[in-house]
Formats: structure tokens, sequence, C-alpha cells
């Protein structure tokens, strides 16, 4: 939450998460790609959640590679 | 030990033809014997995983389950003693990514891995729809009838990897050729020799001269692209460096094959088999021609309901148990895919079609390391010809009785003919 008041907090600590850009993952084994914005809700996983925010363990829904072998991409 | 009938049945490229009889004694097995071992005659025995769970788990350890220790596909005692004859000791006649595992497999993969993916290839979308177009107009002009296999689903995914590999349309019936005799072996109607199989070692003699005219006609395709690169996956093969090495002959030779052959007799099957599927329920046809939100729903139904890749084995590299059997190092597993993507803990209504199935995790593209490198490729060459025909096509009905390939391993429609109104 943005104080009101008091010293102005640093720039991080201010910008809500949402704030931040969105971005996509993709599995290097078949080309899944997750993307923070859409969520994979057949997943469980909701819109807006980010990838450091799935649990280590989890894997590529199509193929099962782990999430350690995905790369941010550009789309 | 499964019993002999059924094990007779699920290797039988005849039983696969028939269709029913394969998803009945995979029933049978999901239902009394999920993981269990078989020894048809003339086979080494192997563990038959039936069910999409166990699919899954074995794909998923490619270090534990490899696809290079033995025959990645079922063989015969005989065809195996043969190949290792004919190849100085190896179980494969050729070494393809299938045929690999890590380090190799990592890095060949690799090389062509980006060439598939969903990003790049949006850029042969609009050729690729050029090409459907053609197709489509063709199939107008066939007056009202005809066989979808042959005159649409066998061409259009030939003539999109044939563009995307970099060889030239004159070229490609001698390509349809060569991939319907490499997987049609074992069918009279499609196979080199014109008869049945009764020896196998023979077959292979048979496979191994296919295998040579595809190697004789792409080692030119690599002298070309070697001289002059152009923007093709024959290029990439060609021109591709491991660890700093141009890729080993048999390597290269491998990767053109697969490209070639893998990356259009599935697609073909599963385009005729989803037509076929349509014009039986003309139901399913009404709503995805009525709804173009199904459509990404109606082609993953289509790649189930086909399973054009009946299996694949792996060979466990050390002792194991899997759903609670011991597996020993050195024991082969086939990987039946029909059979997971029929399983009931998975799919409500496994045997009916229905173009709306969420969720469809099928495992026609197989998990794990090994994926299918070109399914992105496959789903959208389907889409944009699906896309084009859709609006055109009023009504299709079967016109005679479909036929399947004779094979235990891919296979699909061989005909579908049918009587369809368009506009
Ligand atoms: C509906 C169409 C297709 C189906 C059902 C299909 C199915 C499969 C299956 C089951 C595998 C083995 C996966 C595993 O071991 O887990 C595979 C691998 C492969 N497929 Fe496909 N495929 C299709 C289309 C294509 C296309 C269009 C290409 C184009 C190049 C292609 C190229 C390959 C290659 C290169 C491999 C080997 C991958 C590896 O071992 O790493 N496939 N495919």
């Amino acid at each position: 939450m943005r104080p009101e008041i008091g010293p102005r907090p640093l720039q991080d600590e201010l910008t809500p998460v949402s704030a931040e850009p969105y971005r996509f993952w993709q599995c290097r084994t078949c080309g899944y790609l997750y993307s923070e914005e859409a969520g994979d809700p057949m997943e469980g996983l909701a819109p807006g959640t980010r990838w450091r925010d799935i649990p280590d363990d989890w894997i590529c829904p199509m193929c099962g590679t782990p999430k350690a072998e995905f790369d941010m991409v550009e789309v | 030990m499964i019993a002999q009938d059924i094990a007779k049945t699920i290797v039988s490229p005849k039983a696969y033809a028939n269709g029913k009889q394969v998803d009945d004694a995979f029933a049978y097995l999901r239902r009394e014997a999920p993981l269990e071992q078989a020894q048809p005659e003339g086979y080494d025995p192997f563990w038959v995983v039936t069910r999409h769970a166990d699919i899954l788990a074995v794909e998923r350890q490619n270090d534990l389950f490899h696809n290079g220790d033995r025959s990645a596909t079922l063989t015969t005692k005989e065809a195996d003693r043969r190949v290792r004859e004919m190849t100085g000791g190896s179980p494969h006649l050729v070494r393809s990514l299938v045929q690999m595992d890590n380090p190799d497999h990592f890095n060949y993969r690799r090389l062509t891995q980006g060439e598939f993916l969903p990003q790049n290839l949006k850029r042969l979308e609009a050729r690729i729809r050029e090409i459907a177009k053609g197709f489509v107009d063709r199939m107008a002009d066939h007056g009202g009838r005809c066989d979808f296999a042959r005159d649409v689903a066998f061409l259009y995914p030939l003539h999109v990897i044939m563009e995307v590999i970099g060889v030239p349309e004159a070229d490609e019936p001698r390509m349809l050729k060569l991939t319907q005799e490499l997987f049609g072996s074992a069918d009279p109607e499609l196979n080199r020799s014109g008869e049945e199989i009764k020896d196998t070692s023979a077959s292979v003699d048979t496979i191994q001269s296919v295998v040579m005219d595809f190697m004789t006609y792409f080692n030119a395709v690599t002298d070309d692209r070697r001289k002059a690169p152009r923007n093709d996956i024959a290029s990439v093969i060609a021109n591709g460096k491991i660890n700093g090495e141009p890729l080993g002959y048999l390597e290269a030779m491998s990767y053109y094959i697969i490209a070639a052959t893998a990356g259009h007799d599935t697609t073909s099957s599963t385009t005729a088999g989803a037509l076929w599927a349509l014009a039986e329920n003309p139901d399913q046809l009404a709503r995805v021609k009525g709804d173009p939100s199904l459509m990404m729903s109606f082609i993953e139904e289509s790649i189930r309901w086909v399973t054009p890749v009946k299996h694949f084995m792996r060979t466990a590299t050390a002792d194991t148990e899997l759903a609670g059997k011991p597996i020993a190092k050195g024991d082969w597993l086939m990987l039946s895919y029909p059979s997971g993507n029929r399983d009931e803990a998975v799919f409500k209504d496994p045997f009916k079609f229905d173009v709306g199935r969420m969720p469809n995790k099928h495992v026609a593209f197989g998990y794990g390391a090994h994926v299918c490198l070109g399914q992105h490729l496959a789903r959208m060459e389907m889409r944009i010809l699906w896309e084009e025909l859709f609006p055109r096509l009023q009504s299709v009905e079967l016109d005679g009785t479909p036929k399947n390939m004779e094979a235990a391993f891919v296979c699909g429609p061989k005909s579908v003919p049918v009587r369809f109104k368009m506009n």
C-alpha cells in the first residue's frame, strides 16, 4: 500500500506488482508458452500468476519438462 | 504374461487396420492387466504400457528409459538379427532423434527446435494458406465426390513439409511413395514387394533399400545446400554443427528422413481420419462449422481420435519399478499411444468423437524430451485447411467404406471415399 504521508519509499516498494509488465515463458522442449497475463486456468494458474510464484517443482503441462528449463521470451 | 491372442493382436498390422480389434484388446488390458509382459510368437518379451499415467511416467524419465539401447519400434527377433547383421551390431537402420538419448538427443534436437516453435512458424502462415486454398479448390473441382485421403489429405501436408525442408515440388510423388513404402512396409497395397510379408528378415532388406533411396536423394541435397544455403531445413541440417563439427553422415541423412516422413504421414492420417469422423457425425460437423471457437478443440480431438503413431519402444537403463511392477535393466517397453488416448481414467466417453472435448491431454504427440518436434506445425496446417474448407463445405457423407493402412507403427486411413456439397 502506498503511504499517504511520510518519507517517500523506494520506487520498487512503491510499484504494485500488477504494474510490472507481464512476461512470457516458453518450454525449451515443446514450445508451450506460459503467459503471466493469461495464466493457465486449466492447470490451476489464475490469470496474472507470475512466473516466480509458480512452484519450482511445477512441470510443463504439455510435455513434463521441469520449470527450470523454460526461457523468458518476447512474443 | 499377456495371453497369446491379445499379444498377437497388439502387434498385428491387420488388427490396427481393423481398429476395433486393437481397441477391444487394449480396453481389456487397461482393465485386467494394465502393465504386463507380452511375448507374441517371434518377438522378444516386452512390457505393454497401456495407461495414460504410466506412459507419461516412462516418457518423463528419459534417462531411466532410453530410446536407443534397443530398437525404438517393435521388431521381430528375426528382423532385429538382420538389422544388427547389416549395421555391424546396431539395432537401428537410421539414427534420428527418435533413436538418440542424451547428450546427443539434446544437441541434435536443439539444431532445428527453433524452426518449429509457434512464433517462428507464423511466417509460414500465409504461404500455407495459399497451399490449403489450392487443395480446397481442387476438391471442389472433383465435382462432389472424391477419395479425401488420396486426393487431399495425403498431398497437402506433404506439400507443406517439403517446402519447409526445401524439396522441390517435382520430387513430392517420389517422397510420398518412399514414405508409404517405409511406414506401409507390412501393407501389400503400399509396400515395395506388393505382397504379404511372411519373412520379417527379408522385409528388413526391403526397408533398407527404401532407406538407401532416401539417402541417395538427400545426400545430393546436402551437397547442394553446402554450396548454396537457402532459408530451409535442409540448409540447417547440411550446414549445422554439433559441438563444432558437422553432423555425421548417418545422423544427417536420418534427420532428413524423419522430417520427410514423420512430417506428413501423421498429419495426413489425422486429416483424413477427422473428415471420416465428421462424415459419420454430422452433428459434430455442424457444431464446429457453427462455432469457430471450437476449432482448436476439434483439432486436438482429431489428433486423439486418430492417434497415427501407434507406439514407440523404450529400454530400461536400470532396475526400477513402474505401477508396482518390477522392471529389470534392459527390459523393453511398448508405449501404446492409442491405449493411453482411450484411457477411461482420463477421458470421459473415450470412444466418442467430441469436437468440444476439454480438457484433452492426449498423448498422440508423446511426452517428455522426445515429444513431437513438429506438433505446432501439424496443428497449424490442419487449422488452416479446415478454416479454408469449412466455410465452403455444405455437407459431406461417406461414399463407400473407408480403409485403414495395415501397420502397427504409423498408420491411419488410406482411403476415405466421400460425397459432398461445396460452394
Ligand atoms: C498429427 C501429426 C503428428 C503426430 C500425431 C506426431 C506424433 C509423434 C510422436 C508420438 C512422436 C514421439 C514422441 C515421443 O517419443 O514421446 C513424434 C516425434 C517426432 N515428430 Fe511428430 N507427429 C506429428 C507430426 C509431425 C510433424 C509435422 C513433424 C515435422 C517435422 C514431426 C516430426 C517429429 C520428429 C522430428 C520427432 C522426433 C522427436 C524426438 O525424438 O526428439 N512430427 N511425433
